[in-house]
């Protein structure tokens, strides 16, 4: 049977072209208009709009300061670190040698590529490994109820109550015995174990893998590696970008455990190289290490602080999951 | 997807119903194990393990002559009445208690902010606030450093400008100050953005009921929005806690630009630290570590229950 | 002077979407009137802004004659009632119920004369102590209404508050809020997607889509006397019977006008034929409620002298029990509004993997005997039939 209908040719439909970052943001912006409510329901008085955001600027300079004075003065020498003023550059503009410095063994420390390397090395296998079993261990939790499996959660939450010291100062008796002290895999293996990792997993999978779904396919019959591999882990993935994130950062940023552990300067990741830095500029003042110390100081932070700015969206589904507490 | 969808609730639905596990179900389960395993044997093997160890070896001494010998809680008793051990705890805890509640309050006063989109460009501005949890601490400890150095320092030549000629922002007296601007540096960011989140999930709908009540705005943030994040502040307040009960890197690092400032057991883990490490006392180290952990366990748990207690903030 | 005026109501949002065009609408004090449409038609924006809680576009807002495009929300003294209730979770019922009345600082007393008595006329006295959480669904709502009315206002909004209810609770519900309605006695805006539940409240319905007001009538009229095809179809369930036919003049007797109905022809009388006679050799889109259609338990029943036939056959049969509804095909093409309508829809239900699928429904009385596969005769009284301008939609008034 045919039906006709009744109106007047729909408007053509708006081609959908591809979005550039400026206009997704502007979007985005608008989006934020429509979604708040309008600012004057508040009766607020006239000037705190301004009050405020002006507030906002004073943090954000706050926030700031250390990064600018990093940056200017990673361009100087020693002396200028110390004689000039802080937030402008000086002469002679030495950032490149300064950035070259950081390619040699200074004063039998190290060098900082080889630190920079290690630590990328760690951060990736770390935290890569670290998000898998994560994912793993927080898809068990959330899809499948086992003997236990409540208590073993609270455990494995309540093993962030436990000080540093407590686990990484005894792993080092440990690993003398089991031959791992100054092994790169003294540093990897420890980092697999994120107890948030799990805990923002199995939010994450309650909240976007529907039960249903996963019933569905096993009655369809398939296995359940084929259901994880195949059916959660793409519903996983913004959660898991998350988890990786943190994890990377927080193995990139370790200092307690490698210090502990590598005797050995060529193993070393940055934050304990530079430490090391900083302890010998100032007990043999001469050699010249403040610039390097400035100068890998920014390496350092430049490439995490550029991971961010790309994957923003991804740690701000991550807070929110962070702030759906327990 | 919606032929098989027919039958298969029905059979669920029936799997669900029988009164106990059937094999079946009990089979699935124990599946569930397997992929919470790896992750329990990398927990169990560096986690659990050394913990263990931890605990046994702070009831053993070795000594030079003599070898390792089981001295029970000796070394216990020796730590709860030392002096240096819990001047060190104290200090932690004075540390703790100004710094978190100011942190929070500046975090909860910008998250309002942005909730409320009384400042403009709450994106840009909520993405630089974030940018200090991008900075490993050590980093973070040498910039400050830097700054708050006494002599070449800027902040010290800003103090000058300001007629407050010879601040030494690292002295033992305005240290722990200083390292605690260097905390909310670091964290208000990550505390702001996890707040604002929560507060964007309260329901738009009860702002407006509120508005049409005309709820004065202060009564809105204060009585309405902040009871309605507390289970995330709770959970804030416990993570800080923990975080700040073991400083160690901060101190550690600006001792290099201020020396003898910072003592060998200046907080709990740098003592810890010194004392299983530089003095080679290990023992004595794993049971400082374990009353650590006990006395964070019991602040944490305490200020949770403090919070139930009280039915709400403020 | 109207308690309700909205002139030219106009809302467009930052992202470009219109989502009201242009509404005129008021209500008197005391009238309870309904905004009604499809979800989309801006039936919620529109109270909103009644309410202040979103920015006008353009347009006026007046409320007891004074214009209210500026004035802040809080000073509006309208009261609202949300579709998710918006209680406050951390406040016992009676903190909620009295929370509006702390903010005017209203003294403890008379506070607490107005919350008990709302207590008393939504029937909670004893959960005051309690708080939202541990209250059911139906009791959430009505803590919502309680809310609004110990205010006292002038006007009350409500949005969708019996959609989170199930069936039998809104049915129920929905007696209580005219109760309530009219022991209060102020102008009510109600919104809904529910044409039942439009039907049965309102003392006038405004129907809207897509941001445009189609008809503001009594149901009676929007029921007998629809504007448009959408009205037509929107109101009434099962929804209005849609065909496309023609009007010419060869019937049964010389020059009557007929309807050519597919290959059926059907009279019409004098003053039906009169109403469409602009329409005389056109093409037009008729329509016939499902209640209109009759198979008389005698096999006949058209009125004396009027009443004519049609012949369809009977495709699938469900019985409700108070009544049936027959699905029947006939060799005309089914009109439907576009984007699918009710007829469209309900057809593609009931079977659409069968190669003849019904495109029409009537429902009759249960105790008529009717088999599927049968052919039969339905009988109307063409007086009752409905004509739609094929191009606009629009109802042949004459």
């Amino acid at each position: 049977m045919t039906t006709s209908t009744l109106t007047a040719p729909d408007a053509p439909a708006e081609a959908a072209a591809p979005e550039s970052r400026r206009e997704r943001r502007r979007r985005e912006r608008r989006e934020d208009l429509d979604a708040a409510i309008p600012v004057e329901l508040y009766g607020l008085k006239r000037g705190t709009v301004s009050l405020l955001t002006a507030c906002c600027v004073l943090f954000a300079i706050f926030t700031l300061v250390p990064v600018a004075w990093i940056i200017f003065n990673s361009t100087k020498t020693q002396a200028n670190i110390f004689g000039t003023f802080g937030f402008w550059f000086a002469r002679p503009f030495e950032f490149f040698h300064n950035f070259r410095m950081l390619f040699e063994n200074v004063d039998g420390d190290g060098t900082y590529i080889t630190w920079f390397g290690n630590t990328a090395l760690y951060a990736l296998l770390g935290g890569g490994g670290a998000t898998a079993l994560a994912a793993l261990a927080g898809y068990g939790f959330a899809m499948f109820r086992f003997r236990g499996s409540k208590v073993l959660f609270y455990i494995i939450i309540g093993s962030l109550l436990v000080p540093i010291g407590a686990i990484t100062l005894p792993l080092y008796l440990v690993y003398a015995k089991a031959h791992l002290i100054n092994s790169i895999w003294g540093m990897i293996l420890p980092s697999l174990v994120s107890p948030v990792g799990v805990y923002l997993m199995r939010t994450y999978i309650r909240l976007s893998v529907p039960r249903e779904l996963i019933d569905a396919a096993r009655i369809d019959g398939a296995g359940e590696t084929r259901i994880f591999f195949k059916i959660a882990l793409p519903l996983m993935v913004p959660g898991l970008m998350t988890v990786l994130l943190l994890s990377v950062v927080g193995v990139w940023n370790n200092y307690f455990l490698p210090l502990i552990i590598f005797s050995d300067n060529n193993k070393f990741p940055l934050t304990v190289g530079m430490g090391l830095w900083s302890q010998h500029a100032t007990t043999s003042g001469d050699q010249n290490l403040y610039p390097l110390i400035v100068m890998g100081g920014l390496v350092t932070i430049t490439p995490l602080i550029i991971l961010f700015l790309i994957l923003q969206r991804y740690w701000r589904s991550g807070m929110l999951l962070g702030s759906i507490a327990n | 997807m919606s032929g098989t969808a027919v039958t298969a609730p029905a059979r669920v639905a029936q799997a669900r119903a029988r009164p106990r596990h059937s094999a079946w179900v009990r089979r699935r389960d124990r599946r569930g194990l397997a992929f919470v395993m790896p992750f329990l044997v990398a927990f169990t093997l560096f986690m659990i393990v050394p913990l263990a160890y931890a605990i046994c070896e702070s009831l053993f001494n070795s000594r030079i002559i003599g070898g390792t010998v089981f001295t029970g809680l000796s070394n216990y008793t020796q730590i709860l009445s030392s002096g240096m051990f819990w001047s060190g705890v104290v200090r932690v805890i004075i540390f703790g208690a100004i710094q978190i509640p100011v942190m929070l309050i500046i975090a909860f006063f910008f998250a309002t902010a942005f909730d409320l989109g009384v400042a403009k460009y709450g994106r840009t501005f909520r993405t630089i606030f974030f940018i200090p949890f991008a900075v490993p601490v050590v980093v973070s400890a040498l910039m400050w450093g830097f700054l708050f150095e006494p002599v070449y320092g800027p902040f010290s030549h800003l103090a000058n400008l300001f007629g407050f000629h010879n601040t030494d922002f690292l002295s033992s007296s305005l240290v722990l100050p200083s390292i605690i601007v260097i905390a909310i540096w670091e964290w208000t960011g990550y505390n702001s953005l996890i707040l604002y989140t929560a507060l964007r999930s309260v329901p738009r709908e009860i702002v407006e009921a509120a508005i049409l009540d005309d709820t004065p705005l202060w009564k809105i943030i204060l009585k309405i929005k902040l009871p309605m994040v507390r289970p995330a502040i709770v959970m804030l307040i416990f993570l800080n806690t923990i975080g700040a009960l073991q400083l160690f890197v901060e101190p550690l690092i600006l001792n290099n630009y201020s020396a003898g400032v910072i003592t060998l057991n200046w907080t709990p883990v740098l003592y810890i630290f010194n004392t299983s490490i530089n003095s080679a006392q290990y023992n004595l180290g794993a049971a400082m570590a374990v009353v650590l952990g006990l006395t964070i366990v019991a602040i944490s748990v305490t200020s949770l229950l403090f919070r139930r207690d009280r039915g709400g903030m403020a | 002077m109207a308690a309700i005026t909205l002139s030219k109501l106009t809302k467009v949002y930052a992202t470009g979407v219109t989502a009201l065009d242009g509404l005129d609408l008021s209500v008197a004090d005391g009238e309870f009137v309904v905004l009604v449409g499809p979800s989309g038609c801006g039936k919620t924006t529109a109270l909103r802004m009644v309410a202040g809680l979103e920015r006008i576009t353009s347009g006026m807002v007046r409320l007891g004659g004074r214009m209210v495009n500026d004035v802040s929300p809080r000073q509006r003294d309208v009261a609202m009632v949300f579709q998710n209730y918006a209680l406050y979770p951390h406040l016992s019922v009676y903190q909620n119920l009295g929370f509006a009345l702390e903010n005017k600082k209203v003294e403890r007393a008379e506070r607490d004369r107005r919350i008990r008595a709302a207590a008393t006329v939504l029937g909670l006295g004893d959960m005051l102590g309690r708080k939202p959480g541990q209250l059911s669904g139906g009791q959430r709502q009505r803590v919502a209404m309680g809310r609004a009315i110990v205010r006292e206002p002038s006007v009350f909004l409500m949005d969708e508050p019996l959609s989170n209810l199930d069936a039998k609770l809104r049915v129920q519900m929905r007696s209580e809020v005219l109760r309530v309605h009219r022991s209060i006695g102020a102008a009510t805006l109600y919104v809904t997607h529910d044409q039942t539940e439009a039907m049965t409240m309102g003392d006038r319905v405004a129907v809207l889509r897509a941001g445009v007001l189609h008809q503001y009538d009594t149901p009676r009229a929007l029921y007998e006397r629809p504007a448009n095809v959408f009205v037509a179809t929107f109101i009434g369930s099962p929804a209005m019977n849609l065909y496309e036919a023609a009007l010419s003049s060869d019937g049964a007797f010389r020059g009557q006008p007929t309807v050519v109905l597919g290959s059926q022809r059907l009279d019409l009388p004098a003053q039906v034929a009169a109403r469409v006679a602009a329409y005389q050799g056109r093409k037009v889109i008729v329509g016939v409620r499902p209640e209109d259609l009759v198979a008389g338990l005698t096999g006949g029943g058209g009125t004396a002298g009027g009443g004519t036939g049609l012949v369809a056959d009977v495709r699938l049969v469900e019985v409700l029990g108070s009544e049936q509804h027959i699905y029947f095909s006939i060799d005309a093409t089914q009109a439907a509004v576009a984007e699918g309508g009710a007829v469209a829809a309900e057809a593609a239900e009931a079977g659409i993997l069968v190669a003849s699928a019904p495109n029409g429904v009537a429902r009759l009385d249960p105790r008529v005997g009717v088999r599927v596969g049968e052919r039969i005769t339905f009988w109307l009284d063409p007086a009752r039939l409905h004509f739609f301008d094929p191009d606009t939609g629009h109802a042949i008034t004459g």
